[in-house]
């Protein structure tokens, strides 16, 4: 694993089993992958094949039941929650499906939050700039609630970058948004990933979406499924 | 369907659930509350009331101001009834150098008629007891340990050397809620050789008769028309109205405080009974979608609501009953006797608040449900029919306000109560909102997690002022009995001048006043005053003999039944103030009196009005020359009626002197009452001591009544908080995948609490010392008094915390969430 830690994401073996009422049940099974810094990955399949156990499993916000992790160069299962929240904190980005901006704050102390969180003293400069790069420079004051869905999301874009994670994990990004609002999102998000130079891992029902990742992994009922493209 | 199944399944599945958790504690809350106190207060009133004849000691008691004639006595005894005659007065009792101010109780052998008298000897076993022999005295345990003295000891009453025989174990009418002191029972011959009972001695007289029912209402008939003046029959349901009447202010107050707590329980079940509601709207469009009809529905919901009463309004219950009887045990000398059986009344009215709070406040959403549509299942942004207007909510209004009606008694006092509460609601609300408006623009200067916490109370900002008043409501009370109503009194206390008169001196004969005199100033007394005291009766208003009967204010009716002094003085003594005519000057042609505003107002009197007094077989009638104002608080002698002092003089009298003596002025005083063995020393201090010392009691036990209305209020807030769960749990695990840290969590939680506490306690505060201040200039008339803000502050730090750390106690689960909780929700 040594060898393997200067990669963005690093993933040996891991698997997830719960226990449920009819007995222990097994939800990814020994999934392995790596992506260098920079690269872009999809993550494909059927509800209920584990794409979004493996997206939460590779940000840090759960623990495998086997295998290992490595996270911009740190080892996962080293770490406790605080320690992995500090990790979130300075690295990663996210991005989900119903935008989950929290509904107390205006747009732009939504995306002032993880720079505060960091304790940065920039967070109102940076937010403002940043809102400003995804077209909502004049709406910086508004609430969630006055927002419309791809406007939401456009905050959470902003929110996502705003702090120059090195990798950035993707939820369904466009699955609540209609198609036109959806492909505009798409478009925003490559833009700034390729701005800030960011590792992608992008979880996805949208095939358009997923080629436009430079790799693409489909998952089948917990596993790699090799026979795909 | 079966309704009944299908309820006791969902509670089983449900309970863990926080709404309906707080619904069981706010209705346990409501219960205990109730129970609590409206036993309590049943039994202490049964209790005084049962033994209302051995309060007043007898059957019937006839009592006066002078010693009763023998003849009433000789009556009773042919008509074979038995007699205790007795005499009832203050005095100070010495020894070892030490004062204590008691109540003496000089009694024949007769005494207990009614009741028993049991008193310890030397040897500590307890015997039962009548009046002592002449040259001994029974003193109660705190006469004893106040004079360092044990039973065989020696004492001075009155001048004469007494022993105490014994200690006073169980006396009739030792549950005299407000006897100021300590008593002590001695021989009536005694008292009549020391000169105790003088004439101008202010000795309450009785003559007590026991026996046959019939026989003793016929002494009472016998005995009306031939009572000499001044004198007074007090039956057994006399005495059994005058203890309802005394008790029922006390008892108003606690079941008012009792009443804020259910109240405020009400509030929080509504609050879950919400949440319950929100979170069964998906079961119910799913049943009915699957057939089930509305009636069954609200049946199994009902059912269900009705299986989590039963035990919380079980557990409620003996919660209340153990604390009343904890309440009953800690203050067992507040009772005569032992405590009378559990009364199945309060217990069941207390229910009965408890189902009428619960269904009153539960019901509304509950049966909002019978709108849920079944296309819900399909489209779960169908929400519920908004009506404009429901008559629904009408009823948590209804139901609260039979509730003040049922604590107030009256439907007055309910009007008042309901304006207080809905004017102090409404203070809160624009209070509340103004510091909500402060604390966004507050918020939007912080960082981080402290910013994220208060944005989070402006953003529930109906929920942040429900919170804030229901705490608000319950730490007002708080303030304004824990921390205003000492400081008004303390702060009165102080106003009052070093020099004010600390002692009085009674039953004083005029030859003995100079020599009294001289011997005060030699002990250093200063600020003396002397007056001259008659005792007689009221005869004629205007000619008219007044009638008790139409009098509402039991204060006339005292003075015109029993007996009213008179003093008079060459000039206008001090703390006197005329307000209508003129002093006295010179002898006037005919008698003049100036009359005090209490008896202006009590008899509607004004100049030129003539009142007709007797003083033993001589009568006056004396012209209203002048009107004045007594300044009471200056501790001095005062009197509502003065004679101008040409006509004064030749009324039989004593005198009454009040003074100022530095230092514990018992060594030196105890010399002077062997000197003059008729005087009879009242130490002010220790009285007011005692006052302060009731006061304290009664607030302490009211405030643990109030207790229970802040434990109402932090369950508001809990209720609110479970309202609100889902969402903390999801901003949580939102802020956690942002990478907050556990100590950013926590200190968004504590800014929130934090300041819900602050804005609560703020508005409890101001409306605590609004209060305070109006109490202070129209009751007290202090002026500029500032309530002390170092306590007041103090509470508001206090709520902050004890709200923080609820708040924080409620969430604490909340902010474990995993993260991955953010993902798992779409």
């Amino acid at each position: 694993m040594k060898d393997r830690i200067g990669s963005a994401l690093y993933a040996s073996e891991v698997s997830k089993i719960v226990d449920g009422p009819d007995g222990r049940l097994t939800i990814l099974e020994r999934v392995s992958l790596e992506v260098e810094r920079g690269d872009s990955l999809a993550i494909v399949g059927a509800s209920g094949s584990g794409k979004t156990t493996l997206l939460g499993l590779l940000a840090g916000l759960d623990r495998p039941s086997t295998g290992s992790i490595a996270l911009a160069g740190e080892r996962l299962d080293a770490l406790d929650e605080e320690a992995r929240a500090r990790l979130r904190r300075s690295r990663v980005g996210f991005v989900f499906q119903s935008f989950h901006l929290l509904p107390a704050l205006n747009a732009e102390e939504n995306v002032m939050l993880p720079l505060e969180l960091d304790g940065r003293d920039d967070a109102r400069e940076r937010a403002a700039d940043a809102l400003a790069r995804v077209g909502l420079g004049a709406r910086r004051h508004h609430y969630p609630a006055q927002l419309s869905g791809g406007e939401q999301q456009r905050v959470a874009l902003a929110r996502a970058f705003v702090h120059g994670p090195d990798i950035l994990f993707a939820d369904e990004p466009t699955g609540n948004l209609d198609q036109r609002t959806g492909a505009g999102i798409g478009d925003l998000l490559f833009a700034l990933n390729r701005e800030h130079a960011t590792t992608l891992v992008l979880v996805t029902h949208d095939a358009t979406l997923a080629a436009r990742c430079a790799r693409s992994l489909r998952l089948r009922e917990g596993k790699i499924d090799e026979t795909a493209a | 369907m079966r309704p009944l199944v299908f309820a006791a399944r969902s509670l089983r599945r449900e309970f863990r659930h926080a709404e309906l958790a707080t619904l069981a504690m706010a209705l346990v809350l409501a219960v205990a509350a109730m129970a609590a106190v409206a036993t309590l207060a049943a039994r202490v009133e049964r209790a005084l009331v049962a033994s209302a004849a051995e309060l007043i000691g007898g059957d019937l008691a006839l009592g006066a101001g002078h010693a009763l004639p023998a003849e009433l006595a000789q009556e009773a005894q042919r008509r074979g009834l038995a007699t205790n005659r007795l005499a009832e007065f203050p005095s100070v009792l010495f020894a070892n150098e030490r004062s204590q101010l008691c109540d003496v109780r000089a009694s024949d052998a007769a005494f207990p008629l009614r009741g028993a008298l049991s008193v310890r000897g030397a040897d500590g076993v307890e015997h039962a007891a009548h009046a002592p022999p002449s040259g001994s005295i029974y003193a109660d345990h705190a006469a004893l340990v106040a004079l360092g003295v044990a039973v065989g000891a020696n004492v001075q009453l009155g001048g004469r050397d007494l022993v105490v025989a014994g200690e006073i174990a169980k006396s009739p009418d030792s549950g005299n809620l407000f006897r100021i002191a300590p008593r002590v029972i001695m021989n009536l011959g005694d008292a009549e050789a020391g000169g105790l009972l003088g004439a101008g001695s202010r000795a309450g007289h009785r003559l007590l008769v026991a026996g046959d029912t019939d026989a003793v209402a016929a002494f009472a008939a016998w005995a009306r028309p031939n009572l000499p003046s001044g004198a007074r029959i007090t039956t057994v349901e006399d005495a059994q109205q005058n203890l309802r009447n005394a008790f029922e202010r006390g008892e108003s107050f606690l079941r008012l405080a009792a009443l804020l707590a259910a109240l405020l329980s009400g509030v929080a079940i509504a609050l879950g009974a919400q949440r319950f509601a929100r979170r069964k709207t998906e079961e119910v469009a799913l049943l009915r979608c699957l057939g089930a009809r509305r009636g069954e529905i609200l049946a199994a919901l009902l059912l269900e609501l009705a299986l989590l009463a039963v035990p919380a309004c079980v557990v409620g219950l003996a919660l209340g009953l153990g604390l009343q009887q904890l309440v009953l045990e800690l203050a067992s000398g507040l009772l005569p006797g032992a405590p009378p059986r559990l009364p199945w009344g309060p217990p069941l009215a207390a229910l009965a608040v408890g189902v009428a709070v619960l269904f009153g406040f539960a019901l509304p959403p509950l049966l909002r449900l019978r709108d849920v549509e079944p296309l819900r299942v399909f489209r779960r942004d169908l929400a519920a029919r908004v009506r404009r207007f429901d008559v629904l909510y009408l009823l948590p209004v209804a139901v609260g306000a039979l509730l003040v009606l049922y604590g107030a008694g009256n439907a007055r006092l309910a009007g008042t109560l309901a304006i207080g509460f809905a004017a102090v609601a409404l203070a809160t609300f624009v209070l509340g909102l103004v510091l909500l408006w402060l604390v966004r623009r507050l918020a939007t200067r912080l960082r981080g997690a402290l910013r994220f916490g208060l944005a989070n109370l402006a953003r529930r900002r109906a929920l942040t002022l429900l919170q804030t008043g229901a705490l608000a409501l319950s730490l007002t009370a708080l303030a304004v009995l824990g921390v205003i109503g000492p400081s008004l009194l303390e702060r009165w206390r102080a106003d009052l001048p070093a020099d004010t008169p600390n002692w009085f001196a009674i039953n004083l004969q005029p030859e003995q006043q100079d020599a009294l005199r001289e011997r005060l100033h030699a002990l250093g007394a200063s600020n003396m005053n002397l007056l001259p005291l008659a005792a007689g009766k009221l005869v004629a208003i205007n000619g008219h003999a007044p009638q008790p009967a139409e009098k509402s204010d039991r204060r006339a009716a005292d003075f015109i039944e029993g007996e009213v002094r008179v003093s008079w003085s060459e000039r206008l003594p001090e703390a006197n103030r005329i307000v209508q005519g003129r002093w006295f000057e010179g002898a006037p042609a005919k008698p003049s009196i100036s009359v005090e505003q209490v008896w202006v107002d009590l008899f509607g009197l004004k100049l030129g009005d003539t009142l007709t007094l007797r003083f033993g077989d001589r009568e006056i009638v004396a012209e209203v020359t002048s009107l004045r104002k007594v300044e009471w608080d200056s501790f001095r002698a005062n009197f509502f009626l003065m004679l101008d002092p040409a006509d004064g003089e030749q009324l039989p009298h004593s005198m009454v002197a009040s003074f100022h003596l530095g230092g514990d002025g018992a060594a030196p005083l105890a010399a002077l009452s062997r000197d003059f063995p008729n005087l009879s020393l009242i130490d002010l201090n220790a009285v007011l001591d005692r006052i302060r010392d009731i006061i304290g009691r009664v607030t302490g036990a009211a405030s643990w009544v109030l207790g229970f209305s802040l434990v109402a209020g932090v369950l508001v807030l809990l209720a609110a908080l479970a309202a609100t769960a889902d969402e903390r749990r999801f901003e949580a695990a939102l802020l956690r995948t942002l990478g907050a840290h556990g100590r950013q969590l926590a200190t968004a939680v504590l800014a929130e609490f934090g300041t819900l506490g602050l804005l609560a306690g703020g508005v409890a505060v101001v409306a605590a010392a609004v209060l305070g201040s109006a109490l202070a200039g129209g009751v007290f008339k202090l002026e500029g008094y500032t309530p002390p803000l170092g306590p007041l502050a103090l509470l508001v730090a206090a709520a902050a915390a004890l709200v923080a750390l609820a708040g924080w106690a409620g969430t604490r689960r909340i902010a474990r969430a995993s993260p991955m909780a953010v993902l798992r929700r779409a």
